[in-house]
């Protein structure tokens, strides 16, 4: 086939020399074969003390270093009424000084240095991560390591940390995009899973010093903990450096427990949060996706860039945007994490008049989705597309360590880089057809909606068949006050 | 397989070596004036490319507003081969809709006119106040969109790229520049210069007209649907008076309804001639040849017929203060903008060190609202703006529950004198510039990057900027700062927006508790307290409603209580805003 397709490419070619040597049609021009071999993990990987594992690239283009320090645990771990601990631990942790240092000698010391050193607690995993001048790296891992294991979590910069959050609570109804994933949460997790266990006035009042202590001793232990290191260094030294306070980290292992598993089962239906100031419906469709290991993975993540992943070669956008104008972007997403079962969700924004005729318009594509009447060509362009964007995974050196140490944390193997593409090239129709079958079921579908409830339920005067209330039972949802989370109506 | 850049030694006013970057860049101008500016760069099998044409809503006139943003979605239109079954009845479609159009033109201007009678209310591009003859000929429109829709092969250039492994194809268009860009797999560069340079040469401005409920869905979702988006366009609608910088980049919204065909291929042949433009890629290719591609590819464009016309209009100076107060679905913040000085300016240096030396926890902005006075929740901010023609600086904090406003407003305005009146010391100003230095190391960490900024910094004056910026930052005195801080930081030039939370939003508790048929009427109250700018006009209202809640049921009562509060609130927000005049 390869070789047919030169032939025909040179044939063309050739027949259009008279034209300036530029052929018709940019599917005339024929490219040079590109080979991309992956790096390998155990290239950049060293066991250091406590069996923590380390990715180390030496990269010599700008004199910079990136130390970044990994930790299984984050949001899930808070107690229920001390909403907000995560948040603020993150802050804290590099907010309130290390060792020797109070909190305004750390920043000073940091800045004089030009050094970025940023610590965060995600959902379900922590990190520190360290940027400087590669000439300042001692200095600066010093830091690193007071941060990590010395923090002071001093008590005026934690209560400035709580007052800038309860600050940020407060604009919790300004925004209708905010509204939107705080409501599409608590619609498919169920009000008590910890993704929807939000902050309020009185949890952030709550937390103490000690909360932050307790947290942090969680988190941050050689059991949870995966190391990357990418920049203008020597490897065996940097090693050595990282093995001795490794060496000194002289802590019990103790690993955080699995995050845990939803088990609500949310109620099909329509849901509408009324917010009167603006003239555009934000509108959610879907229900929970997958986690790994899951069988479907590369087919269902074909299907779902055909329908509303991959943009404007996406069904939902050339439908929804380019013939309809009915909004500027739709798209829709496959959540398949490793920890916990992300989201299948569709999305768009569009006038309060065309939000009812743009959630039709979805539906419409997801049903022709699971139908199967997905073209070759649109999966050739699909595929194509994983396949020859993937070497992007390994951009930079960085970026390649980081990679694997994301695959140490959660546990996923890094064969998955090396058999990715061809597991990318094994879907065939047949198989988007049958993953999208088994995994988008519209009668499951949630549909979230808010916006100016009353002008969106109207919907638009050439369409007068086209209703919301015909996709399902209705729903008002209240909004919520931002302070306390308890329902305003 | 990477390579160590080439770094030179600089020498400085204290003792302290300092390393700065040089980026190698290829420069090359063809015969047609187009330039391409080249970074080779092999760390991954992938080249970012880009090209920026020299034009943005700063080139526009009133009238034509939004045109360089409209402009940027066409681009994407397709060609006379790309985007289409048979351009020949594209063409004949096309033709058809503009006669339409042009029909449409003299009906919306009847409307103009009754619109200014008050005749009609709204706006005339609101359904409602269509006439007989304009909904028989949008009928029309439509009935040419559905033609042109089956003539469509859709987002080809899209379809076309992603099959062949690029990504990230997108364009952004600002004040000063309209920027293309897409990342191609090494090997096939040449595709780029294929589509790239058929845009260019062979455009087809397709759903000229439908896009327009695209971009205003655009303009819903980014300026009238968010909390400050409305107020900010304003803000920057008074701060700029005689530049166009005072109209927004999306276009007053009644100009990008009426922009025609016949003015879209007017600027096109002006802005988008290759002499307007500078190509830029940066990852894993050979430049010599993709300098041969550039030639075969761009270099079959023509010049354009003249040069693109030079912005003429100069912002004239202040004269007065200027303050902004608003009522808006926000915690309360405070920003004050001051006229600063345009992209490559002397002073530029100085600016950039200013705003360093009032950001972050160690600036001066943190430690004096939020450590010492505790006015301020957050990180103050400061940030210098340098724009082609002109720049500025502004200052802004978000007020801490229970402060004044005004208060914050002083206290950032302190701020600045103190930096007009004393110089900065040494370990201060070392300080900023060791993180200048750094940073001027990061932003080359990533290929996009990398070509973002020579696409920005060549068409705001010249790409060099990218090595020159670090010595000449590390060059500014204390004494260059405290000019340029007084020189910049008088009242006259000064403008100040205030927000304040809207009364009656959503969140307030209390009147959740109401009943049902009792929350509607204080609402409504709640508008009307929330439009009342006479201090004494509150005054009475509280009066009667006082004598009110003596007499009114038991159930009624809590739903009164609840306005007194609000006006008493209202009357102290307006007895504050007297007082500090």
């Amino acid at each position: 086939m390869v070789k047919g397709r030169v032939f025909v490419g040179a044939f063309l070619l050739a027949a259009l020399a008279s034209a300036g040597d530029i052929p018709q049609r940019p599917e005339m021009l024929s490219f040079p074969p590109l080979t991309f071999t992956v790096p390998r993990a155990e290239s950049f990987r060293v066991l250091l003390p406590g069996n923590v594992p380390a990715y180390v690239a030496e990269d010599t283009l700008l004199p910079l270093v990136t130390v970044q320090v990994f930790f299984r645990g984050g949001r899930y771990l808070e107690e229920k009424g001390k909403e907000g601990a995560a948040q603020l631990l993150g802050t804290v942790w590099r907010t309130g000084g290390a060792g020797a240092l109070t909190p305004q000698e750390l920043d000073e010391t940091l800045d004089f240095l030009a050094a970025q050193l940023t610590t965060s607690v995600g959902g379900t995993s922590s990190s520190v991560m360290l940027n400087l001048l590669a000439k300042d790296l001692d200095r600066g891992l010093q830091l690193l390591f007071d941060v990590l294991q010395k923090p002071r979590f001093d008590e005026a910069r934690l209560a400035k940390a709580k007052e800038d959050l309860i600050a940020e609570l407060k604009r919790r109804n300004d925004d209708a995009a905010d509204i939107e994933n705080r409501e599409w949460q608590r619609l498919i997790y169920g009000e008590d899973y910890w993704l929807s266990r939000l902050p309020t006035k009185a949890s952030v009042e709550a937390i103490t010093r000690d909360d932050l202590v307790a947290l942090h001793r969680r988190i941050v232990n050689p059991a949870n903990c995966v190391v990357a290191v990418a920049g203008d260094v020597d490897k065996p030294a940097v090693v050595r450096k990282l093995k001795t306070f490794f060496e000194g980290w002289k802590v019990k292992p103790q690993p955080v427990p699995p995050v845990p598993q939803p088990t609500h089962k949310p109620k099909p239906g329509i849901y509408l949060v009324h917010k009167a100031d603006v003239n555009q419906g934000r509108v959610s469709i879907g229900h929970l996706g997958a986690k790994r290991p899951l069988p479907e993975e590369f087919a269902i993540t074909v299907a779902n860039d055909i329908l509303g992943g991959g943009g404007f070669t996406a069904w939902m956008m050339s439908r929804i945007r380019s013939d309809e104008g009915l909004a500027y972007g739709a798209y829709s997403s496959f959540g398949i994490s490793d920890r916990y079962p992300g989201t299948f969700r569709a999305s768009f924004q569009s006038k309060s008049s065309t939000c009812a005729r743009a959630a039709y318009l979805t539906l419409e594509l997801v049903e022709k989705l699971r139908r199967g009447e997905i073209t070759e060509a649109e999966l050739a362009t699909s595929k194509n597309s994983f396949i020859e964007t993937f070497p992007r995974n390994f951009e930079t050196k960085l970026r390649t360590v980081q990679l694997y140490a994301q695959d140490a944390l959660t546990g996923r193997p890094h064969s998955y880089w090396l058999t990715y593409r061809d597991n990318i090239r094994q879907v065939d129709a047949q198989a988007a057809h049958k993953a999208a079958q088994k995994l988008i079921r519209p009668e499951e579908f949630v549909f979230l909606v808010v916006g100016n409830v009353e002008e969106i339920l109207k919907g638009h005067p050439d369409y007068p068949e086209i209703q919301l209330a015909k996709l399902g039972p209705m729903t008002r949802l209240p909004l919520r006050d931002p302070l306390t989370l308890q329902p305003l109506e | 397989m990477s390579k160590r850049l080439r770094v030179v030694v600089l020498l400085l006013l204290l003792p302290v070596v300092v390393w700065a970057q040089k980026v190698e860049v290829r420069e090359e101008v063809l015969a047609n004036g187009m330039k391409l500016l080249m970074v080779e760069r092999h760390d991954s099998p992938s080249v970012v490319c880009g090209w920026v044409a020299k034009v943005g809503s700063v080139n526009e006139a009133p009238g034509i507003t939004g045109i360089s943003h409209l402009f940027e979605h066409m681009m994407f239109k397709g060609t006379k081969t790309i985007g289409t079954k048979n351009y020949e009845r594209d063409k004949e479609i096309l033709a058809r809709q503009d006669a339409v159009r042009a029909e449409m033109e003299k009906e919306y201007s009847l409307l103009r006119g009754k619109l200014r009678r008050g005749e009609i209310s709204g706006s005339i591009y609101d359904p409602e106040n269509a006439t007989p003859r304009l909904k028989e000929l949008k009928a029309e429109l439509e009935k040419l969109y559905a033609q042109e829709k089956e003539n469509i092969v859709k987002d080809e250039l899209d379809q076309i790229y992603t099959r062949e492994g690029a990504s990230g194809l997108n364009a952004f268009t600002t004040e000063d520049q309209t920027v293309y860009f897409v990342t191609v797999p090494a090997n096939k560069l040449e595709l780029w210069f294929w589509l790239e340079s058929d845009r260019l040469a062979n455009p087809v401005f397709r759903e000229f007209y439908s896009e327009r409920d695209v971009v205003r869905e655009e303009r819903r979702l980014r300026v009238e649907s968010t909390p400050l988006g409305k107020f900010a366009e304003q803000f920057d609608a008074m701060f700029w008076q005689s530049t166009p910088y005072h109209h927004p980049v999306i276009g007053w919204p009644a100009d990008v309804e009426s922009i025609s065909r016949k003015q879209a291929e007017a600027y096109f042949a002006t802005y988008y001639a290759p002499n307007n433009i500078t190509a830029v890629l940066v990852g894993d290719f050979d430049p010599q040849k993709a300098l041969e591609l550039a030639h075969k590819y761009f270099g079959r464009i023509p010049r354009g017929p003249q040069e693109p016309p030079e912005v003429i209009s100069e912002e004239i100076p202040q004269l007065a203060e200027k303050r902004f107060l608003a009522e808006a679905d926000t915690n309360p913040e405070v920003h004050i903008r001051f006229h600063a000085v345009p992209f490559g300016h002397k002073d530029m240096y100085a600016f950039q060190l200013l705003a360093d030396l009032l950001n972050r926890r160690t600036g001066r902005l943190y430690k004096s609202l939020v450590e010492e006075k505790k006015i301020a929740v957050g990180e103050p901010y400061a940030t210098f703006r340098p724009m082609k023609y002109a720049g500025y600086f502004e200052v802004g904090a978000e007020v801490k529950e229970g402060v004044d406003p005004t208060a914050v407003e002083g206290a950032l305005l302190a701020e600045l004198e103190r930096l007009a009146q004393e110089p900065v010391g040494e370990t201060e100003l070392q300080k900023v510039k060791n993180q200048q230095l750094a940073n001027s190391f990061r932003r080359l960490q990533s290929n996009f990057f990398l070509m973002l900024q020579l696409a920005l910094y060549d068409s705001l004056g010249d790409w060099r900027f990218i090595n020159e910026a670090p010595a000449r930052v590390q060059a500014v005195t204390a004494q260059d700062i405290q000019q340029v801080a007084a020189r910049t930081f008088t009242k006259e030039n000064r403008n100040v927006a205030i927000y304040v939370r809207k009364a009656g939003t959503s969140e307030d508790p209390e009147l959740a508790s109401l009943p049902g048929e009792l929350k509607a009427m204080v609402k409504q109250q709640l508008a009307q307290i929330a439009k009342m700018s006479d201090a004494e006009k509150v005054e009475l209202a509280i009066a009667q409603i006082q004598q009110m809640a003596a007499t009114v049921p038991a159930p009624v009562k809590p739903a009164f209580d609840f306005l007194l509060k609000k006006l008493e609130k209202r009357l102290a927000q307006l007895q504050g805003e007297g007082k500090e005049e």
